[in-house]
């Protein structure tokens, strides 16, 4: 019992440690990125005032916004508040760009269509990869199987960008059955605006899950086809197990352990990782907000965006480690 | 039915010119807010209002032009129309005027989008006469109070909010979202996307007494302004006549539009084929307090490597107008500055004596066009060339940039590149956008690829919109860049592009400086420049005096090279006649094409529907 405690104790303590230092290269990075969130807010007044903005009017509105962002004081004053707003609060303050609403605001809006999304399709591209994946690897003698692997070298080396685009052209414009350009319906959840969500989103799915499903299979074909060569397999077969038992419950129970790791970080990088997929696909989650906030330096909102992707990050790796007592007896007996 | 529920043939919809809003129900005029989904052109109202086809500003919440009541040009009497009534069917009165400026006063630290008005406008200077006349004072001597108060070209940094709504709210006004608005315009929002991808507008039904009803019936019932994404899917969206009109679509995405749906249009038939009437242009600017680019033999040269022929062709399939003086050639400012200018620009004499300028830039610009194979109906003749494609531009001349070069000591070493006078390597930081701009992004790269041609060894750089501000603003970060910040020039009054030539510190920094400088972005350091700006503070906006001290300063900035001007901005705007027609044209040019500026109210008064369901 004290030597569970312990190794919970001390994947804890990473965890704490690993947010810590993850919310300090937060805090600074942005600020080491060459562009002042002020300069482009004033910049942008200033177009649309076709330059008309005079040097005082400037300055006073430099200044007020200084204080508005919080960017008054010097840089270790501004760390310590934002260590205390984040981890007391879990505040990030507001939008520079889009002042004054605030970050959370913002983020929490999209993360649930990213979630949804991007849950789904790794979960699906997971399961359906690793399937096939499975059966290609632990048949990989028959010519059948070979035909499932080559599904997924065909769909591993296309860049994502040109499987999106083709499936755009294809489902949306050759064979309009999914709208170019969605528009997700207002106003308070219906059944049928439900529906028109999921509607909307099946293009976006698809595509990441034709993405994702690939590699799934490749990897998981390698592990089964060495895990079905391992003597506790052979011995299973002399002992005269039947081939789906000795597939299921040999091979892949001992193959699919890097794949959980390889999905739960999938799973922990989503908030991020669907930047290509919102911008193509026109989907409002976290990415694109991401993408805006970089741009213009809204140093705001990519501390709320990268933090809650260090969390989810960090918080699938302690869970996993977590889990893995469980599911690899090996782990259990040291 | 479009995929918000509104009938097809009753609604206009438009692509947003920035894509995505993150802030859809920021809606609160004092604040920074949604700008770009329809609030300009058909929510809010503006004293006076500007005519894009002439340049001419004309009342619209104003009953006639502001009287001035002094002759230092302080004290001004606006009187605004009876009968003007919010969307809730509240009147608009002067009383709204005076919120809207005790507010901004009031919380002037904390509201975002209040700064021009409080640095304008004298505090506390307002009184009521009546209900619809109200007396005010501003500053300093003001002759530009219809464009500063009103709309100089795409909007106005006063927007009237409702007294009505905002009072109440006491102090909690500074966060007051007001979604959905309440506003002058003859369209109020019906619904909007709370991601930001749309914003539909309903035309009211009492769209008469609106702040522009007086101009007559907008003809759309509804107008949808949507993002449709990247411009992959709204190339082919607008292919399926799912929008009627686009901005900044690339002239690739365009070409490949119209060889599929022949109701989709460009500005005019012919090269260059897209609106050039944009109040600014793209130029090079050079932080002219550094070495080398002090010396104005080193702009020349540079101005003279830059193969603009072929920079055209090859960044914009030569669909482009070429602009020799610090500002863009469009039918308002050619006869103010060009027409009066073109001895000028035809006689300019280098101190070598060499005559650099080449009027028949269009011309040449055509030959090459005929022998990519253009076919000859889709190029201009006669005065259309250089109505098209300019009254010239530089001539393209490295042996002369060579000279002009080791005029100050810069010559070229054994790798070919030129080098510093002292013998050290030469390398050229250009800073250009990212795929922001794609248009300027692809011009800074040909003219790098020009200048590398030339033996200037060049890095490109391309930056993201926040940093392109920063560098902008930053001595210590700018050597050279593509920029239009300080050219917009769209009619007589060229104070709002030159206003900041001066010597005030706030637009003077030492060349290594990380404080941002306010304005001057050329980096102009010419006092007799400053003088001239400084004196033309207390002329008539438009009098000839004032117009002639802009022609001097344009012909200063020429001679001394302080800024490469290279070209209009071509807005490249296609639209599609299926379901609606009469857009603005070449041929039609009833107002710029623009829907993002707010002169997009002439366009929904003359569009016409074709009827198609």
């Amino acid at each position: 019992m004290i030597g569970v405690l312990q190794y919970v104790a001390k994947r804890v303590g990473l965890y704490l440690v690993v947010l810590f230092i993850g919310l300090t290269i937060t805090f600074f990075l942005p600020r080491l990125m060459p562009t002042n969130p002020i300069d482009g807010y004033i910049g942008q007044i200033q177009a649309r005032a076709s330059g008309a903005l005079t040097a005082e009017a400037i300055a006073s509105l430099r200044e007020n916004l200084e204080v508005l962002y919080g960017l008054k004081g010097d840089l270790f004053t501004q760390y310590v508040s934002y260590l205390e707003r984040v981890v007391l609060r879990f505040d990030f303050g507001p939008s520079f760009s889009f002042y004054p609403q605030p970050v959370s605001q913002i983020i929490f809006g999209a993360v649930p269509y990213t979630l949804g999304l991007l849950l789904c399709s790794t979960t699906i591209a997971w399961i359906l990869g690793n399937l096939v994946g499975l059966v290609a690897g632990y048949f990989h003698t028959k010519r059948a199987a070979s035909v499932l692997e080559i599904v997924g070298i065909l769909l591993y080396p296309i860049p994502y960008y040109i499987l999106a685009v083709t499936v755009i052209l294809m489902l949306s414009y050759v064979i309009p059955i999914f709208p170019l350009s969605p528009s997700f319906p207002v106003g308070e959840m219906t059944p049928q605006k439900f529906g028109m969500i999921i509607y909307n989103s099946l293009l976006p799915a698809i595509t990441l899950i034709l993405a994702g499903f690939g590699w799934n299979i490749l990897s998981m074909k390698a592990l089964a086809v060495s895990t079905t060569e391992e003597p506790y397999v052979t011995y299973a077969r002399l002992k005269g197990t039947s081939n789906g038992t000795r597939m299921l419950r040999y091979v892949f129970r001992n193959a699919m352990l890097p794949q959980v790791t390889a999905l739960a970080l999938s799973l922990g990088t989503i908030f991020n990782g669907a930047l290509l997929t919102e911008m193509l696909f026109s989907y409002p989650g976290v990415g694109l907000i991401m993408r805006t906030a970089a741009s213009s330096g809204d140093y705001n909102v990519l501390y709320g965006a990268i933090t809650i992707s260090i969390i989810a990050v960090a918080t699938a790796g302690l869970i996993i480690d977590l889990i893995y007592p469980l599911i690899d007896p090996r782990i259990r007996h040291k | 039915m479009t995929d918000v529920g509104t009938p097809r043939n009753e609604t206009l919809i438009v692509q947003t010119f920035d894509g995505k809003a993150s802030n859809p129900d920021a809606q609160n005029p004092l604040n920074q807010y949604a700008i770009w989904r329809g609030f300009r052109e058909l929510g809010w109202s503006f004293l006076w209002e500007m005519d894009t086809a002439t340049g001419e500003s004309y009342p619209e919440l104003a009953a006639g032009p502001v009287e001035v009541l002094n002759d230092e040009h302080t004290q001004f009497r606006i009187k605004i129309r009876p009968g003007v009534y919010w969307s809730d069917g509240v009147e608009f009165t002067v009383d709204d005027l005076i919120y809207t400026l005790d507010t901004s006063f009031k919380y002037k630290d904390k509201l975002t989008f209040v700064a021009r008005t409080v640095n304008y406008i004298k505090e506390g200077s307002w009184k009521k006469v009546d209900d619809y006349t109200l007396d005010i004072e501003t500053q300093s001597p003001a002759y530009d109070f219809q464009t500063v108060m009103g709309v100089y070209t795409w909007g106005s940094l006063f927007v009237p909010v409702p007294k009505h709504v905002f009072e109440p709210l006491g102090d909690d006004v500074v966060t007051f979202k007001n979604a959905p608005a309440v506003t002058l315009g003859p369209y109020k929002i019906k619904e909007f996307d709370p991601n930001g991808f749309w914003q539909l507008w309903e035309l009211r039904e009492d769209w008469e007494r609106s702040g522009w009803g007086n101009s007559g019936e907008p003809k759309a019932k509804y107008v949808l302004y949507k993002d449709f994404g990247a411009e992959e899917t709204r190339a082919l969206a607008f292919v399926q006549n799912q929008y009627d009109v686009d901005t900044f679509m690339s002239p690739d995405s365009i070409a490949a539009a119209k060889s599929r749906n022949p109701a989709i249009e460009t500005f005019s038939p012919t090269l260059p084929y897209h609106d050039m009437n944009d109040a600014c242009s793209y130029g090079i600017y050079f932080n002219q307090l550094k070495a080398p680019y002090d010396e104005a033999a080193v702009r020349w040269a540079l101005a003279l490597s830059i193969d603009m022929q072929t920079v055209g062709i090859s960044a914009v399939s030569g669909q482009f107008k070429a602009s020799a003086l610090p500002m863009a050639d469009t039918p308002i400012t050619s006869p103010v500055f060009y027409e009066p200018l073109d001895d000028f620009l035809n006689n300019l004499t280098l101190e070598d004596g060499y005559k650099p300028f080449n009027p028949n830039f269009g011309a040449e610009l055509i030959e090459k066009l005929q022998a990519q194979g253009t076919p000859e109906s889709e190029i201009p003749t006669g005065d259309a060339v250089k109505q098209s494609f300019g009254a010239g531009w530089w001539k393209y001349d490295p042996v002369e940039a060579e000279s002009l070069l080791a005029s100050v000591g810069i010559t070229k070493g054994s790798d070919g590149f030129y080098t510093k006078p002292d013998g050290s390597p030469w390398m050229l930081d250009f800073v250009i956008p990212g795929d922001w701009n794609k248009v300027m992004q692809r011009t800074g790269f040909s003219i790098a690829d020009s200048w590398r041609k030339a033996g200037f060894n060049v890095n490109a750089r391309q930056v993201d919109n926040g940093e392109f501000a920063t560098v902008q603003n930053t001595n210590a970060r700018l050597d050279l860049m593509v920029n239009w910040s300080s050219s917009c020039t769209y009619n007589s009054n060229w104070f709002n592009s030159w206003a900041s030539f001066s010597d005030a510190e706030a637009y003077n920094q030492p060349a290594d400086s990380n404080t941002a400088i306010q304005g001057n972005y050329i980096r102009v350091t010419d006092p007799e420049i400053f003088k001239i700006v400084a004196d033309s503070k207390t002329m008539e906006i438009g009098s000839e005096p004032f117009v002639e001290n802009g022609r001097e300063i344009a012909m200063k900035l020429t001679e001394g090279m302080q800024l490469i001007n290279l070209m209009n901005i071509p807005t490249t705007i296609p639209t599609n006649n299926t379901y609606w027609t009469n857009f603005p044209k070449q041929s039609n040019f009833y107002a710029a094409p623009y829907t993002w500026w707010s002169s997009f109210k002439k366009t929904l008064l003359n569009i016409e529907p074709t009827g198609k369901e």
